[in-house]
């Protein structure tokens, strides 16, 4: 590791690390299952959420007060994506294929009137388009509210509503019917 | 009773149901709500709902394992277009190129090629000039790792070429991804790069404290988690198609680059001792054949001619193919000059070191540090050793410093720790810099990477990457990629660096590997004694039916390439060897050809008289010939060594031919050749036996083991 050079701004530091290393301990598993989700790598993922909280080192802690998180789910969301095009590995998430790829672990469908209940919701999620699981996981996982998810996958606040919307009623129907 | 009021569509109602909406908005609905009993229930249900998904997703694992595969890989219809590539295979000293032919008997030679190769040509030009031999010492190459090198003009189509067949592996239930695809290579700007090193460098000078202390949170963190993701594979391999046999008449010259990579060996014995058959396209059958030491006679001091001394000597055995006995087998081996510890000029190192999250695995950066120890024992004192770390910023960890001040080099190796995510090209940029800035006119310049070839995250793609390293190798230092790890390691990546910055590239899987590249054979590894090495294999049609050259698929060259200086070839290290194959049809038998080529409209080509009847004067079965440039000349010179075929058995060849040809035998099962015959592992593990012969080092014990483990695992 290099040698620090001390600056005028070590203490102020300090407090950030503080600051810095709680936001990490908090917030770094839900980010890394996030970008995971988005890249389909969790190695990826990893990198992607530690350069995530670099950026967030170069930070003044003004700037991103009272958003802290939402900032870290936007920045996280723009790396991933970022890798994604660069690879053009966007057409991943083409409809169907995730199905079609994933064909040789049992079929979600067959493992579902044996599995327990969350795991059949899992596996329904999984079947969501990519954008509606992303949308739904940022509210249902992350707790995130419209506006919040809104400003991170730069949607409008309408669109996030309808997503979210359209997802809950294909996997409330989908649901009930799953009941005996 | 009123008529509903919201349609169970309404997105509204989803929204208030989540508590979404504000005042006024809310109390209107809630106003309504009271008034329509159906949407109520719809709320309750919307609830109930989004009540499940927030348990079921909460206990979604936190790195995600579902597997992905990529869809199916394109392959390149053009299979083998010869011009595509060219790579020099830099490596270390000795060379062995082993040549296998097999013969067939009798019967008119008219099947016709499956691939097309170059035409014959009559007249090659011989004008290597001189280059003083002396020059020699001023190159550094490694050896044992091959390194490919592209030549300038056409290192974009190749680049692009190769990517387009790039095929990806899975083991399930891991996903493999494979490497972005290269973009035009014009594409890279230099400038945003320096932009970039320039703030890296400035991050880096004001090391907070701050960001230590996360990283080193971030570590603690990730090395509780590496170990699930393990599960995951998104290792990735590029598409090698297989060559077929090649008519001798129509396509009298074979021309292919050295390679002694050796990578292809680590990784599948990594793949087999983990209970895994290796994926197909890890399975480069030279590099396993090149990953053993053969005894080839070193080039003697008498061997000289008009041009000086040679840098290499070639060892060529031709016997019948064990998989095909009616075959002949050739075996080609180069070796290179050695040179002593003592007498190698001194060093200047660079150690360019992946330190991002993904290399925190046991076998990742503590075998890099290991390794790192390793080499650092080997050195001389006045050699020089830097380190430079890349992960979302690169770092200086160590100056320049010599070795004799050992402890403080032990210290920086010490304190490296995983954190950040990869940016590649501000380290080479780094790296380049510090060895250009401690440059030993003469010595070795070298950096050294060190990674699992995860650049992932960073100002480039990977073509742009490429091209920088390319850019960098001009400079005059060479380059060595060492891979490490699994589980997301990319092969096919690490490959195209060390192709394109006059390097070589090796696979580090365990200590034991670390000491045979960084110990046993460090001057291989670290002393170039020849580059753009090329060899070119004239066949006698009087002789040889058809023939075939086994592996060395991406390091063909069109039979014009050999007497371009401008084609980049492979390198070669100090006392290594390289060895190469060809299964060989006799002349009057019938080749097996995959697919037949039509009749031409216009040419009438007359079975065996093809380009003039066949020389039958000679009774030479075919001429090899080399053609390398000293470490540090332009322009290459030219060896030629005919070889006559004596008839001998498979049983009564040398026990290096025999581990040889049992090495490739054991590729061809892995990557289901269809040129294997009835080739069983058994078989093989006969055939290594009767090659075991004084087996120093215990590597062709290994193999043996490394047989009879594949056995024991289901195809």
């Amino acid at each position: 590791m290099p040698t620090d050079h001390p600056t005028g701004r070590e203490t102020q530091d300090n407090e950030d690390a503080t600051f810095l290393e709680r936001t990490f301990m908090e917030q770094q598993a839900p980010l890394t299952r996030y970008a995971a989700k988005l890249l389909n790598d969790p190695d990826r993922a990893r990198d992607v959420v530690q350069d995530t909280f670099v950026r967030l080192m170069q930070q003044s802690r003004a700037a991103v007060a009272g958003h802290t998180v939402e900032w870290l789910f936007t920045v996280c969301r723009h790396r991933a994506l970022d890798i994604l095009r660069k690879e053009g590995r966007m057409k991943r998430f083409e409809e169907g294929e995730v199905e079609r790829v994933a064909a040789e672990d049992p079929r979600p469908g067959r493992a579902i009137e044996a599995a327990e209940t969350q795991a059949a919701i899992l596996a329904l999620i999984g079947r969501l388009p990519a954008n509606q699981q992303e949308v739904v996981r940022l509210k249902f996982q992350n707790g995130f509210s419209y506006k919040e998810i809104s400003r991170i996958t730069e949607l409008s606040v309408t669109n996030v509503g309808f997503i979210i919307h359209t997802a809950v009623a294909r996997l409330r129907t989908e649901l009930a019917a799953q009941r005996p | 009773m009123n008529a509903p009021l919201f349609s169970p569509d309404d997105p509204k109602l989803t929204a208030y149901a989540l508590g979404e909406l504000d005042e006024p908005e809310r109390s209107a609905v809630e106003a309504q709500l009271r008034e329509d009993p159906a949407a109520r229930a719809t709320v309750e249900g919307i609830r109930a709902t989004a009540k499940q998904l927030e348990q079921a997703l909460a206990t979604e694992p936190m790195p995600a394992t579902s597997p992905v595969r990529r869809p199916a890989p394109r392959r390149s219809s053009k299979l083998l277009q010869f011009p595509r590539f060219y790579y020099v295979t830099a490596t270390l000293a000795a060379a062995c190129v082993a040549v296998l032919v097999v013969i067939r008997q009798p019967e008119a030679p008219e099947a016709r090629m499956k691939f097309v190769e170059p035409e014959p040509v009559s007249v090659m030009m011989s004008v290597d000039t001189s280059v003083a031999p002396t020059a020699t010492k001023d190159a550094v190459d490694l050896p044992q790792f091959a390194a490919r090198t592209m030549t300038a003009p056409t290192v974009a189509e190749g680049v692009a070429n190769e990517m387009k067949k790039e095929h990806t592996m899975m083991q399930p239930p891991a996903a493999a991804v494979a490497p972005p695809p290269l973009r035009d290579a014009s594409t890279i700007t230099y400038g945003r790069m320096v932009e970039s090193r320039g703030r890296a460098e400035a991050e880096y000078q004001s090391g907070a404290v701050a960001k230590q202390r996360l990283h080193k949170s971030v570590a603690l963190a990730m090395r509780e988690r590496s170990e699930v993701d393990l599960k995951s594979n998104t290792e990735a391999y590029a598409y090698q198609a297989e060559s077929g046999f090649m008519d001798a008449a129509q396509n009298p010259l074979s021309t292919f680059s050295i390679d002694v990579d050796t990578a292809s060996y680590a990784n599948v014995r990594r793949f087999l001792n983990q209970g895994r058959r290796p994926p197909v396209d890890a399975v480069r059958i030279e590099e396993l054949v090149n990953y053993f030491p053969y005894h080839y006679a070193a080039p003697a001091a008498s061997d000289r001619d008009a041009d000086g001394a040679s840098p290499l000597a070639v060892a060529m055995e031709v016997a019948s193919a064990p998989w095909a006995p009616e075959h002949r087998l050739v075996r080609i081996g180069l070796k290179g000059r050695e040179v002593t510890m003592a007498a190698r000029p001194a060093a200047n190192l660079v150690f360019l070191l992946d330190v991002s999250g993904s290399m925190n695995q046991p076998n990742k950066l503590p075998l890099v540090k290991e390794s790192m120890r390793l080499l650092i024992g080997k050195l001389r004192p006045e050699d020089r050793v830097a380190i430079v770390t890349y992960a979302g910023n690169s770092g200086l960890a160590l100056p320049s410093t010599a070795v004799r001040q050992a402890a403080e080099i032990l210290a920086a190796i010490a304190e490296l720790s995983p954190g950040g995510s990869t940016n590649g090209a501000m380290g080479i940029h780094l790296a380049y810099d510090v060895a250009k800035a401690n440059f030993i006119s003469g010595g070795i310049n070298r950096v050294i990477l060190c990674t699992d070839g995860d650049f992932n995250v960073g100002v480039t793609s990977q073509g742009e990457l490429t091209r920088l390293i390319g850019e960098k190798a001009k400079s005059g230092v060479f380059l060595t990629v060492l891979g490490f790890g699994m589980g997301n390691y990319k092969d096919s990546m690490l490959e195209q660096l060390a192709d394109k910055g006059n390097g070589a590239y090796g696979y580090i899987d365990t200590k034991r590997e670390a000491e045979k590249m960084l110990v046993e054979q460090v001057n291989g590894t670290l002393v170039t004694i020849a580059k753009d090495v090329k060899i070119q294999v004239e066949f006698n049609p009087a002789k040889v039916a058809g023939y075939r050259l086994i592996g060395y698929e991406n390091r063909r060259l069109a039979k014009e390439d050999f007497n371009n200086d401008a084609v980049d070839a492979g390198e070669i290290g100090a006392g290594h060897t390289v060895t190469a194959l060809y299964e060989i049809v006799s002349a009057g038998t019938q080749v097996p050809v995959a697919g037949a080529v039509d009749e031409l409209k216009y040419q009438r080509v007359q079975p065996g008289t093809a380009r003039g009847a066949p020389e039958s004067a000679s009774g030479e079965l075919l001429t090899v010939k080399i053609r390398y440039k000293e470490p540090a000349g332009e322009q290459s010179l030219k060896r030629e060594y005919p070889l006559n075929d004596a008839g001998l058995g498979f049983a009564a060849a040398s026990s290096d031919y025999k581990l040889a040809a049992a090495v490739a035998g054991f590729g061809m099962i892995l990557r289901d050749s269809p040129f294997k015959g009835t080739t069983t592992l058994a078989d093989v593990t006969a055939w290594a036996q009767a090659g075991l012969g004084d087996d120093a080092g215990g590597y062709r014990s290994e193999f043996v083991r490394l047989v009879k483990q594949a056995e024991t695992i289901q195809p």
